[in-house]
């Protein structure tokens, strides 16, 4: 029970709240105290007055209860057998807000490297972390209608543009005076990985926006630290003044909205935000139910998009075609998102973000309750979660006393079907969609009209009434209904009951009568009477749609797509026998040999070996390898293989953006691949931090990776570096020349060593001074350049040209480090004792050439030349395809230079361990190294022969019979989901992206120079 | 920035002026030749082990078990070598692209949509550096296809041996090749126009090729009327295939695209072989109902699908044998034509037997360009285009072709690489250890 006091005090607050703005005219002074009473009242998620009274004065709730004293004075309205909510809260929208405009891409357009500099803003474009978006709010009557007709009452605001977008703000949906509908003019930083509507190059590629991200906390860090250092001395280089960098400085613990578009970037969002310890909250794509025990590992909250898609095209055979399963899985799966997170205990809200029609919110979420979804959680990702994420959950997101009176009046419970929102009230102001207090004349009737024993049946939607009236076995429908909040009128065609003409009625609702006048064809005015035999039953929505709901015909795996796997497969206790046995090691090919693997191991290679409790697989006529191991890949990475707009980027790493769902991954392993070393493109001399990999389908993408390797990094020289292929435009950057790609190299490296010189003195100061003087700045591109000069982080050059590979050599020596590898090398042969005095290894393709003017003098015998000088010498594949095929590859080499094939198959096994300096666990069949091999049906160096087996980690990733059964569980779970999709009777579409379906792989190319986030923008904006 | 390999280059460099090989065509047959010894791969007889073969005036003029060499013949002896016909390559664009990235040394495409008018062998360059080290490795005839859109012009069949593009020629005109419309809704990111855009296009393009058949049917109607009529070149090109002479070649990998592609050549009533064809086994009833060989693209591709069989490229040929379709293999490139017989040899270790294998990259593709009374097999009477081979051709451990010839004439089996791999093997850098 409230206290008078307290009462008194609220009043006082409100009367004596004068606010700044003067008065226009008479002022306004209507009390406001209303008593919303015999209500069913959902107070929060976990609390329901079966029936009670909500006192509202002043916008604020000042009592709740199912015995409340109705405060003197208030109005009461009876609400009746209508359930009350707390308004709903959408944490996600750029409601208020101007729409991005965007600037549709020039071809022709030079690329613009630099930012467009205006006031203290920061060196990127993407960076609006200073932006305060209140600054430029404007209410919107038609779209906050359209959200409080779903019950929403408050949203969380921002521009959807850019990597750091700015503060949001949190405003009431009303009309009126903006500075009273402000809940929080500085709310949360809304943050995602794509640069939105900057022209700037810089980042192009989703691994270059995380190291941004990185950059910028490092450089907020620097930023705070170098002021006020320079505040205590500032006899030294003034520091700049930047207003992003500032901005990100000041979130301290808040957390952070960040935006994800699909469920493996927000993982990644997640990891990122550990490392940064900056808590994030995730505005998901819809496909979170496929990591959703990864999500709940993160203990992360998410924002839900309910936005489900309509079908995919499967009318006819041939459309079928361009549908694959995970599209179907998609389709059937969607709806169930929440339920999946639900049963993992993951926190979430929901938006009506992403949504491709608004009004299909409150649909789509009893849609996901029909699907097992809890109300009591549906109810919290709409109120009390989302107002917590918006740190308002003292003022909204319940019905309890002293919160700000945001409820929503609904005919029934919410979240079933036919249920409909009365009303939604503001801060206590009410807005009807249906008259709260309107009478339902819904029901079964009985009447005598004209000496005739009529029956009326009225039913439909409370305010939209149909209905018929019956005469034995004859009837006719009722026209021209309309149902005021009293008054109900309606007229009908009465021929067939013997009263020719229309006949027109109107009635009022009086306990369980009818009562009105009909008035006849001929104006004769007759009193009415009707008497109410039954009640108004809802007919279920039956459509096949809801039906074929229930059953669900499609599986969840990892990856959720065609040959996606539920678990990993065991570890092995396998003993191969009297099978050839390539050992890559001075045994070199043993006959009739036997391999045991055990506990993930190769345990034993020799022969005549038993095991107890092995499984025996008789490798007679069979020939086992080491698994084929692959220098230079870039399959399995998301978001851009290059980040070529800086000329270095080595704070990039493709370890940030693998993409454990790449096909890819699959067919490698079936080709016997066990391991990849997965390197940027070659779009600038410096790439990014490589990432050696095992393609363990089924793992996440921390699961693929091969842990504990040295660093490697990817450098490359040439034409893709000066950017002689990439047309007119590409002529703006430096360095256009094998001459200024030497020398920026030099100056980079310089800088490198300048920058690790810089910190020893910084670190070798006193604490005292340390305190007064600006420290150097944290710049993760220079660390990695230094790791890499230190020889630390070790190089695989794309190089070509023998003239670019003698310079990157003299140039390594001249600063001390040694290049690991050079690969595709094709000119190779012409320095090959060079190459070994140096201490590099190279890596080639084997028969490419004249597809370039750099590769005019490829030849095949590359490969013998540099072997036979004792260059350590590996085939890679920078390609999907050709990665498959590695081992026919080194044949050529047996073809084309009379290379040994015992030498021809290290080429693929233990020579590329030894390049990524892995050849102490992988690469070769010797007891104790990881259980990576591949059982082929002949010699595996023969066009004839093909992979059976595939084992890593001493697991059989690949059986040949397995993947013959995965093939045929695809045809029956994709021809049961057709059959259901053609039943359904919903629309199909072909607009993916805006229904949500996955953007399809790309196969990346090393030359691939796309601006990735300008292509995804102007996909979404066009599709 | 879109995926801009093929691009306009900033700088041209005149590589194919610039670029000619050093090695001289062989002389015409002066004297009969005479294999003696060798495992002979007929291909139309089947294999024949320790069997002569003796040659004369450019033609095949005797095969038997033991052939004594006439007056003057050159005896070579090949025991314990394999022979065979040269293997033809289905298609390429060898002679008109030298290095693909620059701009000046290609001649493979030109604009517009009807270039029927083209001829690949007037553009072809058989100085092309490229052209050795596809000889050398068996392949000796190749067709030589224009690139570009919708049709592309009209290929030829060269051997890889001549002066001039008169020497090189068998067959200067062999087929008008077209692209088929793209039938497949890409909806990615990279894709600029959405479904709509894009099923709009597909019909104008399909719109466009009926109209252009429509009027080079109208022209060669008027022309039977009154063979007086104003010439139009592209109408002109294509008259024989209305009287079925020459035969269409089209690209179409969908089975949509192969699909509707067949229905249009009826229609047209013209011949059709089809090019491409990753997807010709699930239309193989209709193209074996309609007499349709194939054309297959490297199958060392990836699958079309996402959900597709992993090696379901490497079994498309096996499939389509199966199918009892004929076929033949092409490279579709230039410098990769030499790697037409491993195309071959990988189909083998995914269901198709090595006989047909054989025949489709022999036989079978000099059936298909209408040059088997000449070229394919091991016969009496054919050119003796020819190789011998220490082993198996089709798989690259065993691959080792020591001799060739094209009519009789002795092919230079010396190319680029092999020289620059002698040069650099000679080279012995002396660098004190480091």
């Amino acid at each position: 029970m409230i206290s008078r006091l307290m009462l008194l005090l609220l009043a006082l607050a409100t009367s004596l709240g004068a606010q700044t703005t003067p008065p226009f005219g008479i002022r306004t002074k209507t009390p406001d105290l209303k008593a919303y009473s015999n209500a069913r009242i959902v107070v929060s998620p976990t609390q329901t007055i079966p029936s009670g009274t909500l006192v509202v004065r002043d916008g604020r709730i000042v009592d709740v209860g199912a015995h409340v004293q109705i405060p003197a004075g208030a109005v009461i309205v009876d609400l009746k057998g209508k359930t009350i909510y707390p308004g709903f809260v959408d944490p996600y929208t750029q409601y208020g807000l101007p729409e991005v405009e965007r600037q549709m891409r020039q071809s022709d357009r030079r690329p613009q490297y630099e930012a467009v500099r205006t006031g203290a803003d920061s060196w990127n474009d993407a960076n609006h972390a200073d932006k305060i978006w209140v600054n430029q709010f404007t209410p919107d009557a038609a779209k906050a209608a359209e959200l409080l007709r779903l019950g929403i009452t408050a949203v969380q605001s921002a521009k959807f543009d850019g990597i750091f977008r700015g503060r949001s703000y949190v405003t009431l949906l009303d009309t009126g005076l903006t500075n009273e509908l402000i809940l929080k003019p500085q709310s949360m930083h809304f943050a995602s990985f794509n640069k939105g509507s900057s022209e700037q190059q810089y980042p192009t590629s989703l691994m270059g926006s995380i190291a941004l991200i990185r950059q910028s906390f490092l450089d907020a860090d620097w930023y705070r630290k170098a002021h006020a250092a320079y505040r205590l001395n500032p006899n030294q280089r003034m520091p700049e003044v930047n207003l992003p960098i500032a901005a990100l400085g000041q979130i301290g613990n808040e957390s952070i909205m960040f935006e994800t578009d699909d469920e493996l970037s927000l993982l990644r969002a997640a990891k990122l935000s550990t490392e940064l310890r900056v808590p994030f909250v995730h505005v998901g794509s819809g496909h979170e139910y496929e990591v959703a025990k990864e999500i709940a590992a993160t203990g992360q909250t998410v924002i839900l998009t309910v936005n489900y898609p309509r079908a995919p095209e499967v009318k006819t055979a041939e459309d079928e075609l361009d549908v694959n399963l995970a599209d179907l899985r998609y389709w059937e799966q969607a709806p169930s998102n929440a339920t999946m997170l639900e049963q993992e205990k993951v926190r979430f809200a929901f938006t009506t973000y992403r949504l491709k029609e608004t009004r299909d919110y409150l649909k789509n979420i009893r849609q996901a309750i029909r699907r097992g979804l809890s109300e009591q959680t549906a109810l919290a990702a709409l109120t009390t979660v989302p107002a917590q994420i918006c740190g308002l959950a003292s003022e909204i997101g319940t019905l309890e006393r002293g919160k700000l009176a945001n409820f929503i009046v609904c005919d029934t419970n919410i979240f079933v079907e036919h249920a409909r929102v009365f009303a939604t009230a503001v801060k206590g102001r009410i807005r009807e969609f249906v008259p709260v207090e309107q009478v339902d004349f819904r029901g079964e009737y009985s009447l005598h009209l004209a000496g005739k024993d009529l029956f009326l049946s009225l039913k439909g939607a409370i305010d939209t009434i149909k209905g018929e009236l019956k005469l034995a076995d004859k009837k006719t429908d009722l026209e021209s209904v309309v149902a005021t909040r009293d008054e109900l009128t309606f007229s009908a065609k009465l021929d067939s009951f013997g009263i020719p003409g229309i006949t027109r009625f109107s009635v009022h609702r009086d306990a369980d009568q009818l009562v009105g006048m009909a008035s006849l064809p001929d104006l004769q005015r007759h009193a009415l009477v009707a008497t109410r035999t039954g009640p108004f039953v809802p007919t279920p929505d039956t459509s096949a749609h809801e039906r074929a709901e229930a059953v669900m015909v499609s599986k969840v795996t990892f990856p959720n797509k065609g040959y996606g796997v539920t678990e990993l497969p065991p570890v092995a206790n396998v003993l191969i026998k009297n099978a050839t046995v390539w050992t890559s090691e001075s045994e070199g090919i043993l006959s009739e040999t036997d391999v045991l693997v055990q506990n993930g191991k190769i345990a034993k290679v020799g022969k005549g070996l038993t095991a107890t409790g092995a499984t025996v697989i008789d490798g007679t006529d069979k020939h086992v390898t080491a698994g084929v191991i692959d220098e230079h890949s870039h399959i399995a990475i998301s978001g851009d293989v290059n980040e070529g707009t800086m000329v270095t980027t080595p704070e990039t790493r493709i370890g940030d953006v693998l993409n454990p769902d790449d096909i890819n991954i699959y067919r490698a392993m079936t080709a016997g691949v066990t391991t990849l070393q997965l390197l940027h493109g070659s779009a600038n001399p410096i790439g990014a931090q490589a990432q050696i990999v095992k393609p363990r389908w089924g793992a996440s993408a921390e699961g693929l990776k091969f842990a504990n390797t040295t660093p490697s990094v990817k450098m490359a020289l040439g034409e893709n570096v000066k950017q002689s292929n990439w047309g007119a435009q590409y002529t703006v950057r430096y360095p256009q020349s094998r001459m200024g790609v030497e020398t920026i190299l030099k100056d980079v490296f310089q800088a490198a060593r300048e920058y690790e010189s810089d910190w020893k003195a910084y670190n070798a100061l006193g604490a005292k001074e340390k305190e007064r003087t600006i420290p150097p700045r944290r710049d993760l591109n220079l660390e990695a350049t230094l790791e890499i000069v230190s020889d630390r982080t070790r190089i695989h050059c794309h190089s070509y040209v023998y003239t670019e590979i003698l310079m990157l050599m003299r140039l390594a020596e001249e600063f001390g480090f040694t290049v690991q590898t050079f690969t595709h090398v094709t000119e190779g042969y012409k320095v090959a004792d060079e190459l070994k005095a140096h201490g590099a290894s190279a890596s080639s393709i084997v028969d490419w050439w004249a597809y370039k003017f750099e590769v005019y003098d490829a030849i095949p015998g590359n490969m013998c030349i540099m072997n036979n000088r004792g260059v350590v010498t590996s085939i890679n594949s920078d390609s999907p395809e050709l990665g498959r095929r590695l081992a026919h590859e080194a044949a050529k080499s047996v073809m084309y230079c009379g290379m040994s094939p015992e030498d021809a198959i290290k080429m693929v096994t233990i020579n590329p361990a030894i390049q990524l300096k892995i050849d102490d666990r992988v690469g070769s069949i010797k007891a104790g190294k990881d259980g990576d091999l591949v059982i082929w049906n002949g010699d595996p160096l023969s066009i004839y022969s093909k992979p059976e087996m595939t084992f890593i980690d001493g697991r059989i990733y690949f059986d040949i019979n397995t993947d013959l059964k995965a093939r045929v569980a695809i045809q029956v779970e994709k021809a049961a989901l057709v059959q259901k999709a053609l039943s359904s009777g919903v629309r199909e579409s072909r607009r993916r992206w805006r229904e949500g379906y996955k953007p399809l792989d790309r196969e990346w190319e090393c030359e691939d120079i796309f601006d990735y986030w300008k292509e995804q923008n102007e996909y979404h904006a066009t599709h | 920035m879109r995926h801009i390999r093929h691009l306009l280059m900033l700088v041209v460099l005149l590589v194919s002026t610039g670029a000619a090989h050093d090695y001289i065509p062989g002389a015409k047959q002066s004297a009969p030749i005479l294999l003696k010894g060798g495992t002979l791969y007929t291909v139309s007889g089947g294999v024949l082990p320790n069997t002569d073969l003796l040659f004369d005036n450019g033609r095949i003029t005797q095969i038997a078990p033991t052939i004594t060499p006439p007056n003057g013949a050159e005896v070579i002896d090949v025991t314990g070598q394999y022979v065979y016909p040269g293997m033809i390559n289905g298609q390429t664009q060898i002679g008109l692209v030298e290095v693909g990235s620059v701009r000046g040394s290609n001649d493979n495409n030109e604009i517009g949509r009807n270039n029927a008018d083209l001829r690949a062998w007037v553009a072809y360059n058989p100085d092309s550096e490229i052209i050795p080290t596809v000889r050398s490795n068996g392949v000796l005839t190749c067709l030589v296809v224009p690139g570009g859109a919708l049709l592309q012009g009209r290929s030829s069949l060269m051997n890889l041996d001549g002066w001039t593009r008169e020497d090189a020629a068998e067959k200067p005109v062999v087929a008008l090749h077209m692209t088929w419309p793209a039938v497949a809704i890409v909806d990615a990111w990279w894709m600029e126009k959405s479904a709509e855009e894009q099923k709009k296009d597909m019909d104008e393009n399909r719109a466009a090729i009926g109209r252009l058949f429509e009027d080079a049917r109208a022209y060669w109607l008027a022309k039977q009327a009154d063979p007086r009529i104003k010439i139009d070149s592209r109408w002109e090109a294509m008259l024989p295939i209305f009287t079925r002479e020459l035969p269409v070649i089209i690209y179409a990998d969908d089975y949509r695209q192969i699909d509707e592609a067949v229905a249009f050549s009826k229609k047209h009533g013209f011949r059709m072989i089809l090019s491409g064809g990753k997807e010709a086994w699930k239309a193989s009833e209709l193209l074996k109902l309609n007499d349709i060989p194939v054309v297959v693209a490297p199958t060392t591709s990836l699958p079309m699908r996402h959900d597709d069989d992993y090696d379901l490229a490497y079994r498309i040929p096996g499939l389509i044998a199966k199918a009892g379709l004929k076929f033949c293999f092409g490279t579709f490139d230039s410098w990769s034509a030499r790697n037409l017989p491993f195309q071959a040899g990988n189909a083998c270790a995914y269901g198709l037997d090595k006989e047909t294998a054989l025949r489709a990259i022999t036989l079978s593709p000099a059936e298909i360009f209408g040059v088997e009374k000449d070229l394919g097999s091991l016969d009496v009477g054919k050119k003796a285009t020819l190789i011998v081979s220490k082993g198996d051709i089709l798989d690259p451990l065993t691959h080792g072709v020591t001799l060739a010839f094209i009519e009789g004439r002795k092919v230079d089996l010396d190319n680029k690489h092999k020289e620059l791999y002698r040069k650099y093997d000679a080279k012995h850098t002396e660098i004190p250890g480091k």
